[in-house]
């Protein structure tokens, strides 16, 4: 990664719209089982959603034929969802948005970001069975608990 | 491993999901710019990280990214491949600082902080110098001097363990107090690397907090650390050599025998293993991975231990 100067001089800064936060709309989000290699539009809304099925024992649904078993997941507490996607390179346009006055001055080569939808739960999925509680993802979830710990100051002396 | 954010390709179709602090969407309210994601040092392994400045409230966020095999998500009407899932988490400064303090510390001498955080690959380090209260951080740290209205610091060994030590002290209580890690049945299996050792032992817990705050410091500084706690040595099972090591290597011809025999039958599940499908396999490798440290949340990385 480190291979060239080339490379390593172009620490792109990726600068976030504040005002995307503010405006995202609420999005559906969910986490399949599986691995889907193509990343874009799908038509979600017309063969997934319906098939979703809600039971006394959570959610059934049906991939390529695959039994799926689902379970809404909230996001950890003091935390939002947001997707965010990357704009293009900013090279040359205008800065639509001046920077404060305390931000080095934006290069060229920065790329921006935006939120694009936000999100206070979404559907973890499973093969044939809703994901336990050992299930990696939920481990994840407990993360910013944790790290709120270690990285909490301490006290002096 | 960038967090992913750093990607731009030109189809801008990759999208990221990201759980970042109600606090970050409540500032942005007032704020037209000062939300960026910069490339620094990873503290613990020098190479590059992905962290999240909140240059409005000078605040610094590290990302992690959870990553398992077999994972995407649809999003509205989209699909994304990967299942990626970041956090953008409060990320105490100092352990950044640490890690140009302690390069600084070569040189042995005192220094004003501005020549201390320069780094020719992470320029942006230069952002933390932002940080309120730097001083008043540095402190747990270094040892400083006064000339002329000027400070110039130093790392202190001495103080940065007793600093580490507290840190290992209020994570080990976070592990208690926090669920997660509590519940029996997800300590044994999924926090603890299949020790036979009742897994709520307060040894356990203070060698689990060692190993989480060894994530942000050097290596050489975390076994000092190992010792400053009198951590006893780990028993036989390090957590991070693969079983297979320890069956080839030390073990007495009488017993290898035994050994063969598991072997051949772990090769033989191994086999079967193949005839599983994809997402048990990914089940049955989540099983066996080793679980110590903040990787442990995060799905495996091939990150590069020193």
């Amino acid at each position: 990664m480190d291979d060239s100067d080339a490379a390593t001089a172009r620490q792109p800064r990726v600068h976030l719209r504040p005002g995307s936060l503010r405006d995202a709309a609420p999005g559906t989000l969910h986490l399949l089982p599986c691995e889907v290699l193509a990343t874009r539009a799908a038509p979600v809304e017309r063969f997934f959603t319906p098939a979703i099925r809600r039971g006394p024992d959570g959610l059934r649904a049906s991939f390529r034929g695959r039994s799926l078993r689902g379970e809404e997941v909230a996001v950890p507490s003091g935390f939002v969802g947001f997707v965010m996607a990357t704009e293009g390179p900013g090279a040359g346009l205008p800065d639509p948005e001046p920077p404060q006055r305390d931000e080095p001055p934006e290069r060229g080569w920065d790329h921006r970001a935006a939120a694009t939808a936000s999100f206070g739960r979404f559907t973890l999925w499973g093969l044939e069975a809703v994901p336990g509680p050992d299930a990696r993802v939920r481990g994840a979830l407990g993360w910013p608990s944790l790290a709120a710990a270690i990285h909490a100051p301490v006290a002096e002396g | 491993m960038a967090a992913g954010v750093d990607g731009g390709d030109a189809a801008g179709a990759r999208q990221h999901v990201f759980l970042i602090p109600e606090s970050v969407k409540d500032a942005a309210k007032k704020m037209r710019s000062g939300l960026m994601f910069v490339k620094l040092v990873s503290p613990c392994s020098g190479e590059g990280a992905m962290y999240l400045f909140n240059m409005c409230l000078q605040q610094l966020f590290e990302i992690k990214v959870f990553k398992e095999k077999h994972h995407s998500w649809f999003i509205n009407q989209s699909v994304q491949s990967g299942g990626l899932l970041h956090f953008a988490t409060p990320m105490d400064p100092l352990f950044l600082l640490l890690h140009y303090l302690m390069k600084a510390d070569k040189e042995g001498k005192f220094q004003p902080l501005a020549q201390v955080v320069v780094d020719d690959i992470y320029p942006d380090c230069v952002l933390l110098l932002k940080l309120p209260e730097l001083e008043k951080l540095l402190r747990h740290v270094t040892e400083e001097k006064e000339i002329d209205n000027r400070k110039y610091y130093k790392y202190s060994k001495e103080k940065t363990l007793k600093w580490l030590e507290k840190k290992v002290n209020q994570t080990k209580a976070a592990l208690k107090t926090n669920n997660i890690n509590v519940g029996n049945r997800v300590q044994s299996t999924a926090f603890f690397s299949g020790n036979q050792v009742a897994s709520d032992s307060e040894e356990d817990y203070l060698r689990y907090a060692h190993g989480l705050i060894s994530d942000y410091i050097p290596k050489e500084l975390s076994d000092d650390l190992s010792k400053y706690l009198k951590l006893p040595e780990p028993p036989a099972l390090l957590p991070n050599p693969p079983a297979k090591k320890i069956k080839l290597s030390d073990e007495p011809v009488e017993a290898t025998e035994d050994y063969t025999k598991f072997n051949t039958k772990d090769l033989k599940t191994e086999k079967k293993n193949s005839k599983m499908t994809a997402a048990q396999k990914a089940l049955a490798k989540v099983d066996k991975s080793g679980m110590k440290s903040i990787d442990s949340f995060f799905g495996a990385k091939n990150k590069k231990k020193k």
